[in-house]
C-alpha cells in the first residue's frame, strides 16, 4: 500500500540528527553516556591525584570543590541514567517483541534533552563559573548569598533541562511495556530486565517531579530572588533537604534496579539456567520501588528530626535488605547446579554479587540511626554508596556492555581484552573503596580538600588513589577493546551466545529496521529458550507478513534541546547582559529560546506525521538474506 | 509499528482509544497526570511548611477575598463541565458541537486566568510581591505554576480548535482532544485543592 | 492483551453514546461541596480542628467525584490509570507528612 506523500529518509549524520529509531537512539545514549563517563572519571582521578598526600596543592579548594560536584553530578544524571537507558532502548522492545517504543518522537526528545542538558552543565567547565555546592547543593550554600558566582545556575538550569528528558523517557517505557508486548507474553512472562525497567520507569515518573520542583524554587531563589531557602526571609534549608531526597532516595533505586535487572539476564544465560524464584524477583523488584520513596529522611538524620522520625525512617531502610537479599540468593541459586560459562559478562555479573552485598551491608550499618550519628559525612558513607553504585550500579553496565554489545553492533567484544579489563577494574575498584571504609572509621570527613599530615590517613588515601588509577586504565583498555571490536566484520549471529532465552535473541544481530519481520507468539517465561527446549529454530509468528508502518524521523527533538539549551543560559545571564530596550537581554533570549521549542511543539502538533512503509518484497528480502 | 487499523468511512465507537497510537497517547498522558500529582503535590508541601513565615508582608488572612476565589472556582469548575460536554460531543460524532463546547471551555479558562492576573495585580500592590517572604514566593509559585498550566491548556486547546477544524474528526485527531479533555479535567482538581488549602485554610484563624 | 482490548469492546458491547445526566450531577454535586467548603470558613463558627477535617473531607470527595464520573476511572480499562494516579497520592501524602512535622525553624 503506497502512500501519496514523499518518505522521509535521511543518510549519516542527519539520520542520526533525526532519528526516532529506538537502536539507534539507544547507540546515541551510549556514546554520550559513555563520554560523560570518561569525563566524570577524569574529574574522579584529579580527585584522588589532590588526596593521594596530605596538604597536597595538586588543585586549589575551590576548584576540589568544583570537581568533587562535577564528579557526582555527572556521574550520577549524565553518565549513569543515560548508560541504563541505551540498554533499556537498545533491549526492551526487543525482549517484548515490539517494534519500537510507543512514542518514538518523544523517545528522541528525551535524549536531545538530557544532552543538551549535560551539554550546559559542562560549559561551566569553560566559562569558569563551575557548580561547586556539592551534587546535592544544599541550601543554603547552594544560595546566592554563599555561591554568588553563575556556577549553580549551570546545575539548576543543566539538571532542569536534562531531568525533563528522563522523565519523558520513564512515561514512554511505562506505555511500551503495558501496551505493546508480543501476543502470549503476559506480565509473568516478562524477562527480568524488561520487568526492572518498568519499576525503574514507575520510580523515575515519580520521583524526578520533586526534584524539578526542587530546582525550580531553586533556580527561582538564585535567579529571582525567591525566599524558599534562604533563613532571613522566612525560608528553611531543611525543606530543600526534605524536597532533593525525596527524590535522591528513589534516583539510587533507579540507578541500581536496571542492573539487578541485566544481572538476572546475564547470570542465568551463563549458567544455561532458569532465574531461579522468578515470581519472588518481580515480588522483591516492586517492594524495593515502592519501599524506596519511604526512606528518605536517613540522609538527614543528624538535621534534628527528632527520635521518633529518626526511628522510622531507620527500620524502613532496613527493610529495604530483605527484598534485595531475596535477589541475592536467588542468583546465587540460579548458579547453582547450572553449566556456567565464565564469559566478560559473566565475570561482571558474578562479581558484581558479592561486591552489590558488601555495599549493601554497609548500607544496613548507615540505616541505624545513632550508628549513623558518627558515619555521617565521613568517608565510610563514600565507601558505602560507591560499593552500591560502582561496585553494583558500573560492574552491571559493564555486563550489559559485553552481553549485549553483539546485539547492538553486529560484533562481540573481545573476550580476553575482556577478561583483562574486567580483573583490572574490578581489583583496582576494590583497592579504591574498601580501605576508605577504614578512612571512614578513623574519622576522615567527606569533601575535604586537605587532611592534615600525621593522623594516619597518609597511606590508606594514598592505596586508594593507586586503585582509582587502576580503574583508568582499566576503562582504557574497554576504550581500546570498543576499537579493536568495530574494525571487525559485522558477522555476529542472532544469537552469539547460543544459549539465549529471551526474544531479543531471536532477530539478526543487530536487528533490521522494523525488528521483527512478523510479531512472535510467546508461549512462555524465557520465550525463545522455551521454544529451543521442544526443538524449533525459532519463534512461531503470531502475524502474516504484511507492509510495517514506521515513524518518521524529525529534526525537531533536536532543535527543541537547543531551544531550552539557549533559554537557559539568557535567564542565567539576565543580570549581566544589559538591557534592550525595557527588556533584559539575557531575558529576551531566554524567551527567544523557549520561543523555539513551544514552536516545535505546534509544529509538532500541527503537522500530522504519517510515517512511511516498509514494503513486504523489501522485508521477504531481508528473511531471505538471514537465515 | 504494526499495521495501521484505516478505519474506511464509519469513525469508530470510542474514537480515541480506536487505534494503538491513541491508546498509547491515553495511558501515557494519565501517568504523566500521575507525575503531575507529585509535581503539584510537592509544590503543596513546599507550601504548607511556609506559609506562616510571613516576615513584614501581609498574612494569608488578610489578603484574601473569599468572594473573588468563589467566582473564579465556579468558572473553572464549569469549564469543565463544558470539556466534558465536549468529549460526548465527539462520542457522538458531532463536530460542530464538540468544537462549540472547546471554544467556551476556551473562554471560561481564560475568564479565571483573567480575574487571577487582576488578583496578582491587587496583591502586589498590597505589599505581597514575589520576592516579599517565603510565604510569597511559595504562594506565587505554587498559584502561578497552576496558572501557567492553566493558560497552557488554553493555548493547546485553541490549537486543536484550528486542526478539527481543517482536519475534521479521525482517529487521528480524536486521541489529542481526548487528553486535552483529561488535562483540563486535572487542573481542575489541582484547583480544587488550591482554593481548599490555600484560600480556605488561609482563611481560618 | 491489551492491543486487541478496543476491538473485542467493540465488538462485544451495545454502543450506547452516555448522556450528559451523569455528568451534570456530579457537576452540582461538586458546586454542593464546594459551597459547603466556602460557606465552613466564612461562617467562621466551627472549631478551628473540625474545619480542617470538613475542608479536607469535601476536597477529596469533589477530587474523587470528578475523577470518577468527568474523567472515567470507575470505567473498565482504567487499572494502570488508578495505580499511578494512587500511587502518586501515596507519595504526595508523605510529602504533606513531611512539611507538616519535619520542617522547623
Amino acid at each position: 500500500m503506497a502512500h501519496a506523500h514523499a518518505v522521509k529518509r535521511y543518510s549519516g549524520f542527519m539520520d542520526w540528527l533525526t532519528t526516532v529509531d529506538h537502536k539507534k537512539i539507544g547507540i546515541l545514549y551510549l556514546i554520550a553516556g559513555g563520554f560523560f563517563f570518561l569525563v566524570g572519571g577524569l574529574e574522579a582521578i584529579l580527585i584522588r591525584i589532590q588526596l593521594w598526600a596530605p596538604q597536597n596543592d595538586f588543585v586549589g579548594a575551590d576548584t576540589y570543590n568544583e570537581l568533587i560536584t562535577m564528579h557526582g553530578t555527572t556521574m550520577i544524571f549524565l553518565a549513569a541514567m543515560p548508560l541504563l537507558f541505551a540498554f533499556m532502548n537498545a533491549v526492551v522492545p526487543l525482549q517484548i517483541g515490539a517494534r519500537d517504543v510507543a512514542f518514538p518522537f518523544v523517545n528522541s526528545l528525551g535524549f536531545w534533552t538530557f544532552f543538551f542538558g549535560g551539554l550546559l552543565l559542562n560549559v561551566s567547565w569553560i566559562v569558569g563559573d563551575v557548580p561547586d555546592a556539592g551534587w546535592t547543593a544544599y541550601a543554603p550554600l547552594a544560595g546566592t548569598t554563599y555561591s554568588n558566582d553563575h556556577g549553580m545556575d549551570y546545575y539548576v538550569l543543566g539538571l532542569q533541562i536534562a531531568g525533563i528528558g528522563t522523565l519523558i523517557g520513564g512515561i514512554n517505557f511505562l506505555v511500551t511495556i503495558i501496551n505493546m508486548r508480543a501476543p502470549g507474553m503476559t506480565f509473568m512472562r516478562m524477562p527480568l530486565f524488561t520487568w526492572t525497567a518498568f519499576i525503574t520507569s514507575a520510580l523515575i515518573l515519580f520521583a524526578f517531579p520533586a526534584l524539578t520542583v526542587g530546582l525550580a524554587a531553586l533556580m527561582f531563589d538564585r535567579l529571582f530572588s525567591a525566599n524558599f531557602f534562604d533563613p532571613t526571609a522566612g525560608g528553611n534549608a531543611v525543606l530543600w533537604e526534605h524536597i532533593f531526597w525525596i527524590f535522591g532516595h528513589p534516583e539510587v533505586y533507579i540507578l541500581i534496579l536496571p542492573a539487578f535487572g541485566i544481572i538476572s539476564e546475564v547470570i542465568s544465560t551463563f549458567s544455561r539456567k532458569r532465574l531461579f524464584g522468578y515470581s519472588s524477583m518481580v515480588f522483591a523488584t516492586i517492594l524495593i520501588g515502592f519501599l524506596g520513596f519511604m526512606v528518605w529522611a536517613h540522609h538527614m538524620f543528624t538535621t534534628g528530626l527528632g527520635p521518633v522520625a529518626n526511628a522510622l525512617f531507620s527500620i524502613a531502610t532496613m527493610l529495604i535488605a530483605v527484598p534485595t537479599g531475596i535477589k541475592i540468593f536467588n542468583w546465587l541459586f540460579t548458579m547453582w547446579g547450572g553449566s556456567i560459562k565464565f564469559t566478560s559478562a559473566n565475570l561482571y555479573a558474578v562479581g558484581f554479587v558479592p561486591t552489590f552485598v558488601m555495599g549493601g551491608v554497609t548500607g544496613v550499618m548507615l540505616a541505624s540511626a545513632p550508628a549513623d550519628f558518627q558515619y555521617h559525612d565521613t568517608y565510610f558513607v563514600v565507601a558505602h554508596f560507591h560499593y552500591v553504585i560502582v561496585g553494583g550500579l558500573v560492574l552491571g553496565i559493564f555486563a550489559g556492555l559485553h552481553y549485549w554489545w553483539p546485539k547492538m553492533f553486529g560484533r562481540v567484544l573481545n573476550e580476553t581484552l575482556g577478561k583483562i579489563t574486567f580483573w583490572t577494574f574490578f581489583i583496582g575498584f576494590h583497592l579504591t573503596f574498601f580501605i576508605q571504609h577504614f578512612l571512614g572509621l578513623l574519622g576522615m570527613p567527606r569533601r575535604i580538600w586537605q587532611y592534615l599530615d600525621g593522623i594516619g590517613f597518609n597511606e590508606m588515601n594514598m592505596i586508594s588513589t593507586v586503585g582509582a588509577l587502576l580503574m583508568g586504565v582499566g576503562t582504557i583498555l574497554f576504550l581500546m577493546n570498543v576499537v579493536v571490536t568495530m574494525a571487525k566484520p559485522k558477522n555476529a549471529p542472532a544469537d552469539p551466545w547460543e544459549d539465549g532465552r529471551t526474544l531479543e535473541w531471536t532477530i539478526p544481530s543487530p536487528p533490521p529496521e522494523y525488528n521483527f519481520a512478523q510479531t512472535p507468539l510467546v508461549r512462555g517465561y524465557d520465550a525463545y529458550w522455551k521454544e529451543k527446549m521442544e526443538g524449533h529454530k525459532g519463534m512461531t509468528p503470531a502475524e502474516p507478513i504484511g507492509p510495517i508502518h514506521m515513524p518518521s524521523p524529525s529534526i525537531l527533538p533536536f532543535f527543541m534541546g537547543v531551544g531550552l539549551f539557549v533559554a537557559g543560559f539568557g535567564f542565567m545571564y539576565a543580570p549581566d547582559w544589559g538591557h534592550i530596550g525595557a527588556l533584559k537581554t539575557g531575558h529576551f533570549i531566554g524567551i527567544i529560546g523557549l520561543a523555539t521549542t513551544l514552536l516545535c511543539m505546534v509544529l509538532r502538533s500541527m503537522i500530522d506525521d504519517h510515517g512511511f512503509h516498509i514494503e513486504e518484497d523489501e522485508i521477504l528480502k531481508d528473511l531471505g538474506g538471514k537465515a | 509499528m504494526s499495521a495501521h487499523t484505516h478505519v474506511e468511512g464509519q469513525l469508530p465507537h470510542e474514537p480515541e482509544k480506536a487505534t494503538l497510537e491513541g491508546r498509547n497517547k491515553v495511558l501515557g498522558f494519565w501517568l504523566f497526570l500521575g507525575g503531575e500529582t507529585v509535581l503539584f503535590g510537592t509544590l503543596f508541601a513546599a507550601y504548607l511548611s511556609l506559609r506562616d513565615q510571613v516576615l513584614e508582608g501581609p498574612t494569608a488572612n488578610h489578603l484574601f477575598d473569599l468572594m473573588l476565589v468563589a467566582i473564579a472556582t465556579a468558572i473553572l469548575l464549569t469549564s469543565s463541565l463544558t470539556s466534558v460536554f465536549a468529549i460526548q460531543a465527539m462520542h457522538q460524532k458531532n463536530v460542530k458541537s464538540l468544537i462549540g463546547w472547546l471554544i467556551v471551555t476556551v473562554v471560561l479558562g481564560a475568564s479565571f486566568l483573567g480575574l487571577e492576573i487582576y488578583e496578582f495585580y491587587h496583591y502586589v500592590h498590597e505589599g505581597h510581591g514575589f520576592t516579599t517572604s517565603a510565604f510569597s514566593s511559595s504562594f506565587y509559585t505554587l498559584v502561578g505554576f497552576h496558572g501557567a498550566h492553566v493558560l497552557f491548556g488554553i493555548v493547546w486547546i485553541t490549537l486543536l480548535i484550528i486542526q478539527l477544524s481543517r482536519k475534521g474528526l479521525n482517529v487521528v485527531t480524536a486521541p489529542k482532544v481526548y487528553v486535552a479533555g483529561m488535562y483540563w479535567h486535572f487542573i481542575d482538581v489541582v484547583w480544587v485543592f488550591i482554593f481548599t488549602v490555600v484560600y480556605l485554610m488561609g482563611k481560618v484563624v | 492483551m491489551a492491543s486487541n482490548h478496543g476491538a473485542a469492546e467493540q465488538r462485544t458491547k451495545h454502543h450506547k453514546v452516555e448522556g450528559p445526566k451523569k455528568h451534570v450531577v456530579a457537576f452540582i454535586f461538586s458546586i454542593l461541596l464546594t459551597f459547603i467548603a466556602f460557606a465552613t470558613v466564612i461562617s467562621g463558627e466551627i472549631n478551628k480542628d473540625f474545619i480542617y477535617v470538613i475542608l479536607m473531607g469535601t476536597a477529596f470527595l469533589q477530587v474523587f467525584v470528578q475523577m470518577a464520573f468527568w474523567m472515567h476511572m470507575k470505567d473498565r480499562g482504567h487499572t494502570f490509570a488508578i495505580i499511578g494516579i494512587l500511587f502518586g497520592v501515596v507519595i504526595v501524602f508523605t510529602a504533606v507528612i513531611m512539611a507538616e512535622y519535619w520542617v522547623w525553624w
